[in-house]
């Protein structure tokens, strides 16, 4: 790209870096950025600088959060009693979003896979066993991915807290909502089967 | 169920083939490395999502082109659908992409849309070669009729990996090693349960087939010898359950000891018989085909009855080795298929006379006969 300006094809090259950004998307990026006010270009650069400085993880649930404990492990309003073990801080706030789970979480920090090297001690489940009596935590609802991965590390979180006097739940799996019941996979339809509801 | 029209592109040695087969037996004629196998091997991949010989899927593209495309339009008895593969170069290795009715679906989804027997003469090895290729014959065979049964396949082998992995880090942890095993025992118990109902049938109907061809005796026997054995034969899920359990706790120290998974239907074997006699020590090349091609008969019934209509049927090579009287009899019973493709180098001189269309592949095209040649 010798014909662009120096800076502005090693902006082009940076932003092409993050995912689902193509070269095309790039470079309109970049020409925006270049005919914004200088303030908005100094914004943005101060929030990336931010988000690297400022976001850690919480020492008690290891979500992402700027003050330790995260917001929600401080919230009195939250309950106490019920425990969301999620793999990702990301599946956090997808949980979060759903404005329907008033307890507290757990981020495991992935998934148990012994082929990409991640063993049970790579993962915060010490921890986990750690928080569930000295919280008087009641119930522990695990929400990690329906794949393989995820039913492995669920049946493992629901056999290391056996001994504990603790209610395990999971995620139910079911239909979802606006789909089509024929384009519903066999498993997934059974699945739904199983965990049927009476309506009265 | 039959296909009515088959388009490649940049598939092999296919740069663009658009093909209108038609019903019945439809004979591939032409010297090596024209493309008779590679038609037959695009059907399949259709049929199983898996090429029946590729090491390398990205070896299916074309060399020098990026992508490659397989399209057939299926007649079947519910109507006509749309069967579609894309395969695209990534890296050394390659990503297929299924397509039914021109919507994008995931490959336990695709399953079923074709269905398909194929014989190749490689094939000969599921009788003397590794377990492995008895194994792979029957989740072929099962995964086209019971689409279920490849999802627990898929979730079994999953969870091996898995479990070796762990066997052979520095210390498993055993509270994982249990959750795997526990995991192993639900979708292995499974696998167990439909192969052994599947080979139970798959064994009455190939034995009756080998019986029509060479008379009752030596009589073909077809044998499922599960991993861990069953008391009795009894294959209710509760048993295989219990038993598989029980198998996996006692063997628990042993693959401590070698570091890898011993007990479950990922070892398990088929035994193949004739007169009693182990096939592989028995007979003749000719004897070891004839019982292969009636295993293949039997597979073929049982994937009619599933399918709810006849698949097809994709014999790669199979006459040259027969002699006269096998391939006679071989022919006859294939006549009356809804739609089958045979390759062959030269003209077999038994042709079925009615519903037998001559093709002759040469480089890459597919050319009808002259009348000369097909009679």
């Amino acid at each position: 790209m010798e014909y662009l300006a120096g800076p502005l094809s090693a902006l082009i090259g940076e932003l092409e870096k993050l995912p689902t950004i193509g070269p095309k998307t790039a470079a309109r990026l970049a020409f925006y950025i270049l005919s914004a006010p200088a303030e908005e270009a100094q914004a943005l650069c101060r929030a990336i600088l931010d988000v690297k400085d400022k976001v850690r993880f919480c020492s008690r649930c290891f979500s992402l959060t700027e003050d330790d404990p995260c917001a929600i492990c401080r919230d009195p309003r939250r309950d106490g009693s019920k425990l969301c073990v999620v793999a990702e801080a990301k599946d956090v706030y997808a949980i979060e979003r759903t404005a329907s789970f008033r307890g507290r979480y757990h981020v495991l920090g992935g998934l148990i896979s012994p082929m990409e090297g991640v063993g049970v001690d790579k993962l915060h489940i010490a921890e986990l066993v750690q928080r569930v009596p000295a919280e008087g935590i009641q119930e522990v609802i695990v929400a990690t991915n329906p794949n393989a991965e995820g039913e492995s590390t669920a049946l493992y979180v629901a056999r290391i807290l056996a001994p504990l006097a603790v209610t395990v739940t999971r995620l139910a799996y079911g239909l979802p909502i606006g789909g089509e019941l024929d384009y519903a996979d066999e498993v997934t339809l059974s699945r739904a089967l199983e965990g049927r509801r009476p309506l009265s | 169920m039959r296909v009515t029209s088959l388009d490649l592109a940049n598939f092999r040695n296919y740069a663009a083939l658009h093909f209108e087969p038609p019903g019945g037996v439809c004979v591939l004629l032409g010297a090596n490395a024209q493309g008779k196998s590679n038609l037959l091997e695009a059907l399949s991949l259709l049929a199983t999502g898996k090429s029946f010989r590729a090491a390398r899927e990205a070896d299916l593209v074309a060399e020098g082109t990026p992508l490659a495309r397989i399209a057939a339009r299926v007649h079947r008895a519910g109507g006509d659908v749309t069967a579609g593969c894309f395969i695209t170069r990534v890296g050394e290795g390659a990503r297929k992409r299924f397509v039914r009715n021109g919507r994008t679906v995931a490959y336990a989804h695709f399953l079923g849309t074709l269905a398909a027997v194929t014989f190749l003469p490689s094939d000969l090895h599921v009788v003397g070669g590794p377990p492995a290729l008895r194994r792979r014959f029957l989740n072929a065979a099962l995964a086209q009729c019971d689409r279920t049964y490849y999802r627990h396949h898929a979730a079994y082998t999953k969870v091996i990996l898995q479990k070796n992995a762990l066997l052979k880090s520095a210390a498993p942890d055993e509270k994982l090693l249990a959750t795997y095993n526990a995991q192993l025992a639900d979708s292995g118990s499974q696998i167990i349960g439909a192969r052994a109902a599947y080979v139970r049938k798959l064994a009455a109907a190939a034995r009756e087939v080998h019986a029509r061809w060479v008379g009752p005796q030596p009589e073909l026997g077809v044998r499922y010898l599960p991993n861990p054995t069953l008391p009795d034969g009894d294959e209710s899920p509760g048993t295989v359950f219990a038993q598989l359990e029980k198998a996996l706790a006692a063997s628990a120290s042993a693959e401590m000891l070698r570091r890898s998974a011993l007990v479950g239907p990922h070892r398990d074997d088929m035994a193949l018989e004739l007169g009693g006699v182990a096939l592989e020590r028995y007979g003749s090349q000719g004897q070891q085909r004839t019982a292969l091609l009636a295993l293949k008969a039997a597979e073929y019934q049982l994937l009619a009855q599933a399918a709810g209509e006849p698949p097809l049927l994709l014999l790669d090579d199979v006459l040259s080795e027969l002699d006269a009287q096998r391939r006679h009899a071989f022919m006859l019973s294939i006549e009356d298929c809804e739609q089958v493709f045979v390759t062959a180098t030269d003209a077999p001189e038994t042709l079925p006379r009615t519903a037998t269309t001559v093709y002759e592949i040469r480089a890459g095209t597919v050319r009808r006969a002259p009348a000369a040649a097909a009679s």
